[in-house]
Order: structure tokens, then C-alpha cells, then sequence
């Protein structure tokens, strides 16, 4: 089973995260953690850049399920960007995709972002 | 369209019980398989918040051991009696609504609000309560349908005893009786989730009500008889309840109707072997050769088979005895476009389908523990308990014999 990491950039009020790898359990808290600390910054726009995730597990959709209710008590944004067919399959099934705005790539959710307040 | 989604959910499902037997067998300490198996679960129903409780029978109470989505939950204690624990149904999702009004509620209304629990799943390792599961309110928002909550059930139960195997229960440790413990309990946990998917793929067609289960139990039979270890035995009995798993998205209408089919709807048909194979070839299991048992399900040794008319040398002998399982039982229970074949009737197209459509070898090997198992010879009968009980010993011995001797000669 390969390593999960991720990878953050964040530019002015916008945080980009990009999951790679397999989420396991410790991958998924990191995960979490992270955007946590962003909420509790008053981030409120996260974009999450699926261009390097292969397979989306449970452990995976239980850790998104938890970041869009975060999101959703913080009243913030969340992205979904560079999705492949499979991950908006599991999605869309498992309800979350009605939660966040999906993009094509980032930079269409980025500029989105930056129109709003 | 409805059929595709029910299919990927079931994948999905299915791939994260795979997973989830992998976790709770893993050698990892409780609370980190506890957490992972927590997210599992989360995960398959879209639940942000979730919390596992523990039984603490000195305290009486349930507490904290792992949570996911809510902060802060360490120390937080629902209070519980022994009147209530008898109320509890075993292992089974129950709506918090249901319980509102029972003092076992009321006595925790602050804790059960913290959690912010919608559903309850008591758990328990046979008979003793060993703790409990609360899930939030779903992402979806949807209520759970049948086939959900029959899926949390076996969850539960594979929660259940993970926890009760756990030190957290066990006061004495022996490393030996602990790894054969913990290897009986991967078994049965792969067997529990499998089972509740072939109950599904049997749902769809009213024919083949327990096909998959009589199929995964022949075939069981014959490559016991064979001298196979039960480990392979274990990886064909899965494949006898998957083989048909590609027929899910397919119509109803085509497998369940009576008249003959057009060449367009058999062909549709036939389709099944390589969707269930395509399906199955993305889950990881513990067993090699599943996947190939379950393409070939439907090939001769002719070579007139589908999909990919092999020929009798290309054939696995566990391709063979699936074949010949699901054949045989497809004789011995009615169709939609023909009557069962009497016991008698069946064993005569076997025999005369050798060569053709079936292995030899194999074929005898199945009619010597069919005559094994009406004679009581076996210690587990496989085949005879599912078959109609109208046929006379002694003619099918009879013939039995008859055709061991002709094949032998
Ligand atoms: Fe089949």
C-alpha cells in the first residue's frame, strides 16, 4: 500500500490541497487536521485538487463527508477540482458532490473563488 | 440507469467490507483499528460524525473509544442499565427517534446530543454487550434502505468482535490460541460479507433465489472430494457466490422472462461472466484465482463456451467445478423458460454432456461424493440437503454406480 501525503498551497484566502496517494487512517486525520486549522484561521475557501489521488477508499469519502460538514458550519467554499469519472461516480453516490462546486481544474475554481467576497 | 448506480454502490460497498476484513484481522492495536474501522463505516454511508463506545460493565456505562467529525469527546459516558441492555436487538441500526422515549434516552440526553447521535448500533460479540456504535446524520440524508442496514449489521458484527477479542475484554492472552482466534474470525467476517452480497445478486432474479449459495456449496463439495486445502476451498466457495455478481446490471425483465430470448437479449446474457469479472477484478481478495473462476464460469470443455471459448487445456480445474455446479443447479430448479429436472433427469444430462460441456474428471469426482453423501459418508453434507427430497436412494445409487463403472471401463 503506497504513502499518503498531501500537498498545501495557499495563496491569500485560498488554500489548494492536494491528496496523493492511498488515504489511510493516519493520511485521513492529517487531512482533516488540516483543514481544520484552516477553519479555525477564518479560511473559508478550500480547494481540494484530485489530480494525484488513483482510488478513492471509504476511509477517503469518510474524510471529505467530514470536511464538506466542516465547511458547511464554517459557511465557506469547497472545490472539488481534477476529478477522474470514478471519483465523481463515488461521489455524486454517496451525496457529497451536491455539497461542493465541482471544477475541471483548479485555476476554473480559483477564479471563482476570487469573484467572491 | 438505476441499475449501473445500484451496481457502483454495491462495488463500493463491497470493496470497503474487503477492506474493513483486512483492517480488523490486522495485527494493529484496538484503537487504531477501531478508528480506521470507524472510517470504514463513515465512509460507506457518508456519516461526518460518528463515535465507537465501549462497555464498561464496572461503571455501567458506555465510553469514548474512538470518534470521528465531533471535537472534544474523550471522557464522554452514556449511562446504561441492564434492563436496557435486554431491550437491545443484537448487532441491529436503531433510530435514536425509536428510543426517545425510553429512559435509557433520557438518562443521556446530553451525551446523545453531543454525539449527535442519529442511529444506535448496539454491539455485541454473541451474547455479551461489548458496546456500541453512533452514527450522525447522513450527508445524503437519506434513511437506510434494507440492503444498508443488513450491510451495517455485518459491520457490527465484525466490530463486535474485534472489540471483544481486544484486551479491553480479555484478561489472558496466549499468542497461539489468539492468532488462530483472530484467523477463524477473518474467515468468518469474508464469508458474513460475501454472503450479504450474493443475497443481493440473488434478489434480482426470483428464479435463482439462493443459486449463488447452493452453486458456492456444490462446488465446495467437489473440491473437497478433489484433495484441495481449505484454503483454496475457501477461495472457490467466494467465487461460487460471486459468479453471478455481473448480472445485477443487467434487466430484470431479460433474466426473469418466461418466453425464448432474441438473439439481441442472449446476447446481453452472456455478457455477465465478463461484467462480473470486470467488477470483481477491482476488489482485493485474500484468495488468488477468484476472478478467473468467475470469467470462465461459463466455458465448455468443447470450446463452444463464452467469453472467450477456451478449450478443455485452458481451463483451471476450478473454472471446471464452477461450471459443473452451476450447471448442475440450474438443472435441478425451475427457470423461467422450463421446469426443474428430476434428480434422475439431471444426473443422465451430466453424464450425457461429458466431454461437451463438462470435465470428466471432474464429473466423476462430483458423482463419487454426490454417492458419498447419500450413503452418509461425509461429515458435512454440501449438496444433498439442497436438493428435492423425492428421488430414491438406492435407483440414484444405482445409477451412480452404473456410470462410475462405465466412465472407469
Ligand atoms: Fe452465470
Amino acid at each position: 500500500m503506497n504513502n499518503f501525503s498531501i500537498s498545501l498551497k495557499a495563496a491569500k484566502d485560498v488554500v489548494v490541497i492536494m491528496p496523493r496517494g492511498y488515504v489511510n487512517d493516519l493520511g485521513a486525520e492529517r487531512l482533516e487536521h488540516t483543514c481544520e486549522q484552516y477553519f479555525d484561521k477564518g479560511l473559508k475557501k478550500i480547494v481540494i485538487n484530485f489530480s494525484d489521488m488513483q482510488h478513492i477508499n471509504s476511509i477517503g469519502a469518510s474524510v471529505l463527508t467530514d470536511i464538506v460538514q466542516k465547511t458547511a458550519e464554517h459557511r465557506g467554499y469547497l472545490c472539488f477540482t481534477n476529478m477522474k469519472k470514478v471519483h465523481l461516480d463515488v461521489f455524486e453516490m454517496l451525496g457529497i458532490t451536491k455539497h461542493v462546486r465541482v471544477f475541471k481544474e483548479e485555476k476554473d475554481a480559483l477564479s471563482f473563488l476570487k469573484d467572491i467576497g | 440507469m438505476k441499475g449501473r448506480w445500484d451496481l457502483k454502490r454495491l462495488v463500493f460497498n463491497l470493496s470497503s467490507l474487503v477492506e474493513l476484513g483486512q483492517e480488523v484481522t490486522s495485527s494493529k492495536g484496538i484503537n487504531e483499528k477501531m478508528k480506521t474501522t470507524l472510517h470504514v463505516v463513515t465512509g460507506m454511508f457518508s456519516v461526518p460524525r460518528a463515535a465507537l463506545l465501549v462497555y464498561n460493565s464496572t461503571r455501567s456505562s458506555l465510553e469514548v473509544l474512538t470518534y470521528k467529525g465531533i471535537r472534544g469527546m474523550d471522557g464522554t459516558r452514556v449511562y446504561i442499565k441492564a434492563k436496557h441492555i435486554k431491550t437491545f436487538k443484537k448487532n441491529e441500526p436503531c433510530s435514536i427517534n425509536e428510543i426517545k422515549n425510553n429512559s435509557f434516552y433520557e438518562d443521556n440526553h446530553d451525551a446523545f446530543k453531543r454525539l449527535q447521535t442519529k442511529t444506535f448500533i448496539p454491539l455485541f460479540a454473541k451474547d455479551e454487550f461489548v458496546g456500541a456504535i453512533s452514527l450522525g446524520n447522513r450527508l445524503s440524508r437519506k434513511s437506510y434502505l434494507q440492503s444498508e442496514r443488513d450491510a451495517l449489521k455485518v459491520i457490527a458484527n465484525q466490530m463486535s468482535i474485534a472489540l471483544h477479542n481486544s484486551n479491553l475484554f480479555k484478561k489472558l492472552t496466549n499468542k497461539v490460541t489468539e492468532n488462530k482466534r483472530l484467523y477463524e474470525n477473518m474467515r468468518r467476517i469474508y464469508h458474513d460479507t460475501i454472503q450479504a452480497f450474493a443475497a443481493a445478486i440473488d434478489a434480482k432474479d426470483v428464479y435463482t433465489k439462493n443459486h449463488s449459495y447452493r452453486v458456492a456449496r456444490y462446488a465446495v463439495a467437489i473440491a473437497r472430494e478433489l484433495g484441495w486445502g481449505e484454503k483454496d476451498v475457501e477461495g472457490i466457495y467466494v467465487a461460487g457466490l460471486l459468479h453471478d455478481i455481473g448480472k445485477i446490471i443487467l434487466d430484470r425483465g431479460v433474466i426473469n422472462k418466461g418466453e425464448e430470448l432474441t438473439i439481441m437479449e442472449i446476447t446481453e446474457i452472456r455478457k455477465h461472466p465478463q461484467i462480473s469479472y470486470d467488477i470483481l477484478s477491482k476488489i482485493k481478495f485474500p484468495w488468488k484465482d477468484v476472478v478467473d473462476f468467475v470469467r470462465h464460469h461459463h466455458e465448455r470443455v468443447d470450446g463452444k463456451g463464452y467469453p472467450d471459448s477456451l478449450m478443455e487445456a485452458d481451463l483451471s480445474d476450478g473454472v471446471k467445478i464452477l461450471a459443473l455446479a452451476d450447471a448442475f443447479d440450474a438443472m435441478t430448479t425451475d427457470r423461467p423458460y422450463r421446469r426443474k429436472l428430476h434428480l434422475l433427469e439431471a444426473l443422465r444430462e451430466v453424464r450425457k454432456c461429458l466431454g461437451t460441456q463438462f470435465d470428466g474428471r471432474i464429473s466423476r469426482v462430483f458423482f463419487r461424493v454426490l454417492q458419498k453423501e447419500i450413503k452418509g459418508e461425509v461429515r458435512e453434507a454440501q449438496i444433498i440437503p439442497h436438493l428435492d427430497k423425492d428421488f430414491d436412494p438406492t435407483i440414484i445409487t444405482t445409477l451412480l454406480e452404473g456410470i462410475t463403472a462405465e466412465l472407469s471401463a
